[in-house]
């Protein structure tokens, strides 16, 4: 990396909230679930603000949407999301039992070829 | 979430506007903050942005169609990259907006009520709170605070990548290189997660409230490395200055720079500190 060390770039001068260019992921991790929730008094399909908010996450998460915006705190999210969690057991299940095969096929391929000696 | 206990529930007959139409709220303030709303569009297709008076505060509104925000409606939206930052830049737009005029809670994407009575009995009934939280905010804004590892350039002894490895090496060479390499970056990433801790506590000293956020993905950051420290500092206006020569002094010492790049990013207006739940909030200056 070749970038210097300036860590001042980003300041601006005293000028109040600018981050108008500010970069997604700095705003959707934010706006999504900072704040305050003043929910409560709706409790209605699609006006239940919580559920809305939450909602906005899955579908964000739910496409690769997320990973093209470059956000993808959500998925290790506990509360949101035991997917990660799951295909990432998921996936290590898939190689230890592909590499089991493997090592028992050649175990076989030998013990058959030992017994060939033996025979012969 | 506990906001949602024991408020009663609206009636069965309540649950679609009666005119197709719900109010989206952005942000509360304070009932003499004089938002200027002039240019702000809110979000595509709503009424126009306006205030709604709720005793000693005041609503920045919209009135926006609630089909757009119903289910299916959102899902496309949402799924949509473009869509989603327009949405998400708009309520931003119209939040920062707000914050020029004075101290704001902003309130989360797509907060709507049925109707404007509806939103401002919902906040008038949590006025004594907001209006602690928003004194609490007044006169600070959030920065944001993020530390990179710093790829240190390779041991001397570690050659090149395998492609350029010379045809007599062995398979076992090359593991042991792996191996070492596997090892050097685990060594400074651990040094780079150290220095961040440093810089973290030396920064979080001077803030009202601090707070983790998660380290975000290396694909919008641009870099190729994810972030050590993805954090937010709640700062009083009059100690920026002083907040600004600790990062650059930070980032000229050799014993940070050698490990970490620090980026600084603000002022934000306070959203990561704009909650009614957050009395458990972070004091990083006591920890160790």
């Amino acid at each position: 990396m070749t970038r210097s060390v300036h860590p001042v770039e980003a300041y601006e001068p005293l000028e109040p909230y600018p981050p108008r260019t500010a970069n997604l992921a700095d705003i959707l991790e934010r706006i999504l679930d900072k704040g305050v929730v003043i929910a409560g008094d709706i409790k209605i399909d699609l006006l239940d603000i919580e559920l809305l908010t939450i909602r906005i996450r899955l579908f964000i998460s739910s496409v690769d949407t997320a990973r093209k915006a470059g956000i993808d705190w959500w998925e290790t999210e506990p509360a949101l999301s035991s997917r990660a969690a799951h295909d990432a057991l998921y996936d290590e299940n898939k190689r230890l039992r592909e590499r089991l095969t493997e090592l028992e096929t050649s175990g076989h391929h030998r013990h058959d070829r030992q017994k060939e000696t033996e025979q012969a | 979430m506990t906001e949602t206990a024991g408020l009663t529930r609206p009636a069965a007959g309540a649950q679609t506007p009666p005119d197709g139409t719900a109010v989206c709220i952005f942000a509360v303030c304070h009932a003499q903050t004089a938002p200027d709303l002039d240019g702000l569009t809110g979000h595509p297709g709503g009424g126009p942005v306006r205030t709604l008076a709720a005793g000693p505060l005041t609503l920045i509104a919209q009135s926006v169609s609630a089909a757009d925000f119903a289910p299916e409606a959102c899902a496309e939206r949402f799924s949509d990259p473009a869509a989603l930052e327009s949405c998400a830049r708009a309520h931003h737009a119209v939040i920062a907006a707000v914050a020029r005029g004075g101290p704001v809670v902003p309130l989360p994407l797509a907060t709507l009520y049925l109707g404007p009575e509806r939103a401002t009995a919902a906040v008038a009934g949590r006025a004594d709170r907001l209006l602690a939280l928003l004194e609490r905010l007044c006169h600070r804004a959030e920065w944001g605070l993020k530390v990179y590892p710093v790829r240190s350039t390779p041991p001397a002894a570690d050659p090149p990548g395998p492609d350029s490895a010379p045809a007599a090496d062995t398979g076992r060479a090359y593991l042991d290189r792996l191996r070492n390499r596997q090892q050097e970056r685990e060594r400074q990433h651990e040094t780079a997660w150290r220095t961040a801790e440093h810089v973290y506590a030396a920064l979080a000293r001077q803030a009202a409230a601090a707070r983790r956020l998660r380290p975000q993905d290396p694909a919008l950051t641009g870099g190729s490395r994810r972030q050590v420290l993805n954090a937010a500092l709640l700062l009083d206006h009059d100690r920026e200055r002083e907040f600004r020569d600790t990062v650059a002094a930070l980032a000229r010492d050799p014993a940070v720079a050698a490990h970490a790049r620090i980026e600084v990013t603000g002022p934000w207006v306070p959203y990561s500190f704009a909650r009614l739940d957050d009395e458990e909030q972070e004091r990083p200056a006591d920890a160790p």
